[in-house]
């Protein structure tokens, strides 16, 4: 085993002086100067056309600077995989809450006042909220254009229906599959809409400058994919346009692509020299930014009596709501992940992406595996029962091992899905039975690989300052998650310089190198690929002028914190400050310069996926995980009490082990969350529970122990083995409760989330046909 | 948040005179419903009257006539009293039960009872003790009991230009066991999808709950079954409880919900008061 000095250990966060002084700087911290501010004027029906928008009162009202609507704005639709909206609506709204017009004035309440003073008149469409209505081919359409959109050419939109995206798995021969199944089983399943409910909700601000530059401070979560929207969306040159990160309270993919910026630009076009602001309401936050998308899931499982499974068959309906430019990757990403983390020779999957006027659906922490795995994982429990088996052992016997191939054919490399899974069991006591009458043990596994296109690439640059210390510029985000400490803990590592005399700032596109998006559990990985590369370059140049300052071959040369030094002689060596800026010779001669490392990433073992079989390999890595719990049920009210709850991940090296341990639990009390309180509630489009009195989360009054365990098996392309574990830790915890609710009353649970008034609807139909 | 003018009363009268000029006047002593119905749009606030720091309003006292707790007393500093922890515990059990701790260190209890919400968690212990409401107004002050006091969602025995002062837990206190159960969609920071409180006295019992009608209400069924008709078993006197109430379904949950967990909760408040009762 390698050791290390700068990773594997619990390096303090960088900047939790700043957070816990209250000095960390925010959006509204940072984009300071002459200030106007920002409301929007949004849709009241769910679908219809645009007959009028007058904005003469609003335009009259003083205070007022400026008023856009949809006609007013850059025409060219925006999206990440398929081209399908435009940050105003223009001569059609598709959901409720959907910006028609924004306001520009000198105070929040006067923006407000002039929102109210926009008078709309629609002609109201038929609408549709429940996508099994809306792939019909008799349902309203609500993008008639659909065949026109550009589209990432790994995306099947259906021209002329709500289909957005249609993912097919074809691998082996699923008819032969059940033909050798012993036990069939076949069983619908429902996952509702859900919301992030970050602790910051979104904001945006804009600056049109005098020279033409446009300046965006954002809590985007991937600020150069914002400019490369906004590029697009505005016929602009890169270098016309500056995305300014600021640490960000919680993303969980909400955050991710481009949101809201381009509602403030076109303001701020219209008022050069002021700052545009826009903060999103709380209940703004719930209608009108991404929701998870709601899932209806047909699941047909065969397998033989000696428990192989043989056969999948994997049904997905998405409710991609009224926009899925970043949705139909969602239903890709679950299409090829569809066997979970199962080796399952014949399979067919078909995942359909389709429109509805219900709330944008969108990126949340698991993008779709949380729900893609909730039947798996229900489904493998029946199975283990009507084979009389053990679940653990069920999933040993059918688990992804090394070898082994996934729903696309790709071969994994190294799997310690069975550790994950006994380390998980072994936590909840698994096997020893409880005596308490409604007591229930439930376990249930994970996959997940990043979502991302093969081409997503991330850079790094590594300086070092003049006294030997180091700056690092990378542009992943940070917010919450610890990337900046990760980054400069790999960098340490490859430099042989103490992660203590590293310092590094959140994004900003005119100063950071490139990144894709800090999405997908990917940075650890891929930014950290480019971090490592950066200092090894840095590390290569302070070498070589070691080589000229001792005069020794440079692969006798070696760094370790401020000195460079002759491996063969320590006594002969010069400071790293001497060599790191300007160093010179005893003539006066000058060499090189100050030192500056770059590193660049992209994955090299991903591929597009055949059209009609989905084979290829969509994952740079495979993070395998599982979850147990031990609970009890008040048969008489519903109520569930979490007794024990463990996650475990394997994170190939875990970089920092209390911060994987800090995302392990955060994970699993957010999948805790969504199993038993959390669901978006809609009535025709319309959000009935926009606030906290309503939209129920954990508080740390409810949230139980919980046992996290971070386990290290190398991943063979991670950096020193790394590979990303933020969002895996919700997926199982859902599913895990319910298997333990079948366990303890024999019931069946089959959506999210597991109520009291559910749980003790689903004990009295037991009870009503036993 | 729409704007308001904001009057901080330093007594009585001047609040007074505040509700008497304008009728959109609001009065505020911890605000924790005031303020947010005033940005969601449910107060027309014109005007806002801060009432906390007036001083015969800050009333905490036990007497020969009870437990009286004035309008700007906060929901912890009740729960903390110890003539109401020894002689009246449900009500602290009550007061516990809102929101978080930091939201009980603003909340009043009197400020409870005037949004007037069916599922307030102090009514049902309030109209098990018998509470008094202590009113004063342009007419001078009255007092009603607490059962008066709610006339429907959101709507109460106050009359313009009124303010609630003070609430009198009389004596003689109760003597037995009294018991609030709550049932919610999470265990904290929730409010009441069912809230009962059973209160017995000696050999009878007085039970209330909330949110299962436009106002709190007592279960007299019940407490008819078990104090006059000598009904000893307590899921079949539970089971009455039906008949006294009329919920409805909402986002909190649905109306037959409501009533499964009524008679459940009636019933387990009734065993778990027991003991003090045979």
């Amino acid at each position: 085993m390698p050791t290390f000095t700068n990773i594997g250990k619990a390096f303090p966060r960088i900047e939790a002086e700043e957070k816990v002084t209250g000095s960390a700087e925010y959006i509204e911290d940072r984009c300071m100067g002459p200030m106007l501010y920002a409301k929007i004027k949004k849709s009241a029906i769910p679908h219809g056309r645009i007959k009028r928008i007058d904005t003469s009162r609003a335009e009259a009202l003083p205070g007022v600077r400026a008023v856009v609507t949809g006609k007013d704005c850059a025409k060219n639709r925006v999206g990440l995989y398929l081209v399908d909206r435009t940050f105003f609506a223009v001569d059609k709204v598709r959901f409720f809450g959907e910006p028609l017009a924004a306001v520009a004035a000198t105070s929040v309440e006067i923006a407000q006042k002039a929102v109210d003073l926009i008078e709309v008149e629609y002609e109201e469409l038929p609408a549709v909220f429940n996508p099994l209505e809306a792939m019909k081919p008799e349902a309203p359409l609500i993008h008639e254009d659909l065949g026109d959109y550009e589209v990432v050419p790994i995306f099947y939109p259906v021209a002329g229906t709500n289909i957005s995206n249609h993912s097919k798995i074809r691998k082996g021969d699923v008819d032969k599959g059940f033909a050798e199944a012993d036990v069939i089983i076949e069983r619908d399943y429902y996952i509702p809409q859900m919301q992030h409910v970050t602790i910051e909700t979104h904001k945006a601000a804009a600056l049109w400058g005098f020279d033409g530059k446009l300046t965006v401070w954002s809590t985007a979560q991937s600020p150069f994919t914002v400019r490369q929207l906004l590029g697009k969306c505005l016929d602009m040159p890169l270098h016309k346009i500056r995305v300014v990160s600021s640490y960000i309270g919680g993303g969980f993919g909400g955050k991710a692509g481009a949101t809201m910026e381009g509602l403030v630009i076109p303001l701020a076009q219209r008022c050069p020299g002021y700052i545009v602001r826009i903060v999103f309401t709380r209940e703004e936050d719930l209608q009108c930014t991404f929701t998870r998308q709601a899932m209806y899931a047909h699941l047909k499982t065969g397998v033989r009596k000696d428990g192989r499974i043989t056969a999948l068959e994997y049904k997905m309906i998405w409710d991609g709501g009224a926009y899925t430019e970043y949705g139909v990757n969602i239903t890709r990403a679950a299409a090829y992940s569809s066997a979970a983390a199962y080796d399952i020779p014949n399979l067919k999957t078909d995942s359909y992406c389709v429109y509805t006027n219900n709330p944008v659906g969108g990126p949340v922490r698991g993008f779709g595996m949380c729900e893609m795995q909730w039947g798996i994982e229900r489904q493998m429990d029946e199975i283990a029962r009507k084979l009389d088996m053990d679940p653990l052992e069920l999933r040993l016997l059918n688990g992804l091992k090394e070898g082994s191939t996934t729903a696309t054919g790709q071969r994994i490399e190294d799997s310690s899905f069975m550790n994950c899974l006994r380390t998980a069991a072994e936590a909840v006591e698994w096997g020893k039975r409880d005596t308490g009458k409604y007591r229930g043990k439930g376990l249930a596994g994970l996959v997940k690989a990043p979502a991302q296109p093969s081409n997503a690439s991330s850079s790094a640059i590594v300086r070092i300052n003049e006294d030997g210390t180091v700056h690092l510029s990378v542009s992943a985000t940070e917010m919450g998650q610890g990337m900046l400490t990760a980054m400069c803990q790999i960098a340490a590592e490859a430099l042989n310089i103490p992660a203590e005399k590293f310092s590094t700032r959140v994004p900003d596109t005119d100063y950071t190198p490139y990144e894709w998006q800090t999405v997908g559990s990917r940075t650890t990985y891929a930014c950290g690929h480019a971090v490592t590369a950066a200092a090894k370059d840095a590390l290569r140049q302070i070498k070589e002028l070691g080589t000229i300052a001792l005069g020794v071959p440079v692969e006798e040369v070696e760094l370790e914190d401020d000195t460079v030094f002759w491996t063969k002689d320590r006594e002969k060596q010069v400071p790293l400050a001497v060599l790191a800026n300007s160093y010179m010779k005893p003539t006066g001669e000058g060499i090189h310069g100050p030192i500056i490392g770059r590193g660049s990433f992209i994955p090299s073992n991903m591929t597009n996926l055949d059209p009609e079989t989905g084979q290829g390999n969509p994952g740079m890595f495979w993070t395998f995980g599982a979850s147990a719990v031990e609970l009890e049920v008040d048969p008489e009210t519903g109520e569930i009490t979490i007794l024990q709850l463990a996650t475990a991940l394997d994170a190939g090296k875990a970089i920092n082990p209390q911060q994987c341990k800090i995302q392990v639990h955060g994970g699993t009390v957010m999948g805790l969350g969504t199993a038993l309180y959390e669901e978006v509630q809609l009535k025709d489009g319309r959000i009935l529970n926009p606030n906290f009195t309503d939209y129920k989360i954990p508080t740390i009054e409810n949230t139980p122990y919980m046992k996290g365990f971070v386990l290290e098996t190398p991943d063979k392309g991670g950096p020193y083995g790394a590979r990303g574990i933020g969002e895996q830790p919700m997926i199982a915890v859902g599913p895990a409760i319910a298997n333990a609710l079948a366990d303890a009353l024999g019931i069946e649970m089959n959506t999210f989330p597991m109520t009291p008034e559910r749980v003790l609807k689903a004990i009295q139909e037991k009870e009503k046909n036993s | 948040m729409p704007a308001f003018t904001y009057q901080k009363c330093s007594d009585l009268s001047q609040a007074m005179k505040w509700l008497a000029e304008d009728k959109d006047t609001f009065l505020l002593a911890g605000g924790t419903d005031l303020l947010v119905g005033i940005r969601g749009g449910k107060f027309k606030a014109r005007q806002v009257a801060d009432i906390k720091d007036i001083e015969e309003l800050k009333i905490l006292k036990e007497d020969q006539k009870g437990i009286t707790i004035g309008a700007g007393v906060t929901l912890n500093e009740i729960a903390q009293f110890e003539p109401v922890q020894k002689n009246v515990p449900i009500l602290a059990e009550g007061c516990n039960s809102i929101g978080t701790y930091s939201v009980r260190n603003r909340a009043t209890l009197v400020g409870n009872i005037c949004n007037a919400s069916p599922a307030a968690d102090t009514a049902a212990p309030l109209y098990c003790l018998g509470a008094i409401v202590k009113i004063a107004g342009p007419g001078g002050e009255r007092q009603v009991g607490i059962e008066d006091f709610f006339t429907g969602p959101g709507q109460s025995a106050l009359k313009a230009g009124e303010l609630v002062t003070a609430i009198l837990i009389p004596k003689p206190y109760p003597q037995g066991k009294g018991v609030y159960k709550k049932a919610s969609r999470t265990r904290s920071v929730d409010l009441a999808t069912v809230g009962v409180a059973v209160q017995r006295w000696g050999q009878e019992v007085r039970i209330a709950l909330g949110a299962v009608a436009p106002t709190p209400v007592r279960a007299s069924s019940v407490e008819k079954a078990i104090n006059e008709e000598n009904v000893t078993d307590a899921a079949q006197a539970a089971s009455l409880v039906e008949k006294d109430i009329s919920p409805i379904s909402d986002l909190r949950g649905s109306r037959e919900y409501r009533y499964h967990i009524s008679k459940v909760l009636v019933r387990r408040g009734l065993e778990e008061t027991e003991e003090v009762c045979s």
